[in-house]
């Protein structure tokens, strides 16, 4: 336990030394500001486009757009910054051989990838807590009105999918020596949770669900009890792919 | 855009730019403080970095930064 907090605190200095954290605090904090900007402003441009002959009617912005404005941010771009990000989590340390002295003075392997995934979670967790806060402040100063249901638990669904996307990256960083393998991967895997997703059978237990169906859940087009299953999979699934690479990590020549 | 609805707008404007200035002048301070990079030069990177918002200094401090 000593061993897991004292990798834990190295790994989040590493994280505000190469400017990671601040990276991902601000990129998000962007979006968050932007979300519901762009909802308030996309009608007026749009009207300012106006021309003579062509009529156009624009429905008041409300709550929703800025609340598709954030999950559409946070599942695309958002998400890619965070894989872009922490790529690197284990190829750097492997290349740069700084981790052969701690492994060597008795440093479990399985320390070493647990605590990287708690770093990970962390650094996501606190992104997109400050995202949505953000979102939701602007969203409630600039549509008093506006109420939407399902709002956190949404929320929560993409910030679980994270976390199995953060269980699939590690994997991938054991399976690979480079980081653009471990790219590679994880967008692979990304690719074929879509494709699976055409099957219409398979939507329930697919775990990319859960940054898919977002808006419905919002709109309440899609019941909450519907995602559980999916939920309960991405867990186990998640806990899977950790389990693997702990025992891939283990057997690796470092 | 008129001045008032500048106004209005301002309390989501401060902060948006002083998100994407934060990013953008401490991806520019790296790139002139550490003149390694893994291609590029140290004029490619700082316009990346400046002109191109969020992305480009997310794109530097993945890609472009060279080991120390």
């Amino acid at each position: 336990m000593r061993n897991y907090l004292a990798f834990l605190k190295k790994e989040i200095y590493e994280y505000t030394k190469t400017y990671k954290l601040l990276i991902m605090l601000m990129v998000f904090a962007v979006f968050g500001i932007t979300n519901p900007l762009v909802a308030k402003l996309l009608p007026e441009i749009l009207g300012s486009l106006k021309t003579e002959g062509i009529i156009m009617t624009l429905p008041e912005a409300t709550a929703y757009d800025a609340w598709t404005q954030f999950f559409k941010n946070a599942t695309q771009m958002g998400l890619i910054v965070m894989v872009i990000l922490f790529s690197p989590v284990l190829s750097s340390e492997l290349s740069r051989g700084t981790l052969i002295n701690m492994l060597t003075k008795g440093l479990s392997r399985t320390v070493v990838i647990l605590s990287k995934y708690t770093c990970m979670v962390v650094v996501w967790t606190i992104s997109i807590a400050l995202c949505f806060g953000l979102t939701y402040g602007y969203t409630v100063y600039l549509f008093p009105a506006g109420e939407t249901a399902n709002l956190l638990f949404s929320t929560f669904c993409l910030w679980m999918f994270g976390l199995f996307l953060l269980a699939t990256l590690l994997l991938a960083a054991t399976l690979t020596k480079s980081n653009y393998g471990c790219l590679l991967i994880t967008g692979a895997v990304v690719v074929a949770c879509m494709l699976v997703n055409i099957i219409p059978a398979a939507h329930r237990y697919n775990p990319i669900s859960l940054a898919t169906d977002n808006m419905g859940l919002i709109t309440d087009d899609i019941e909450v009890s519907s995602l559980y299953c999916t939920i309960l999979i991405s867990c186990l699934l998640s806990f899977l792919f950790l389990t693997i690479s702990v025992l891939i990590f283990r057997k690796k020549q470092v | 855009m008129d001045l008032a609805m500048l106004k209005e707008y301002l309390p989501f404007l401060i902060p948006l730019v002083i998100a994407q200035l934060a990013l953008g002048i401490t991806a520019l301070v790296h790139v002139l403080r550490h003149p390694h990079y893994r291609f590029g030069n140290k004029v490619m990177w700082a316009c990346i970095v400046m002109l191109v918002q969020t992305i480009g200094p997310v794109v530097y401090f993945a890609f472009g930064r060279g080991e120390e």
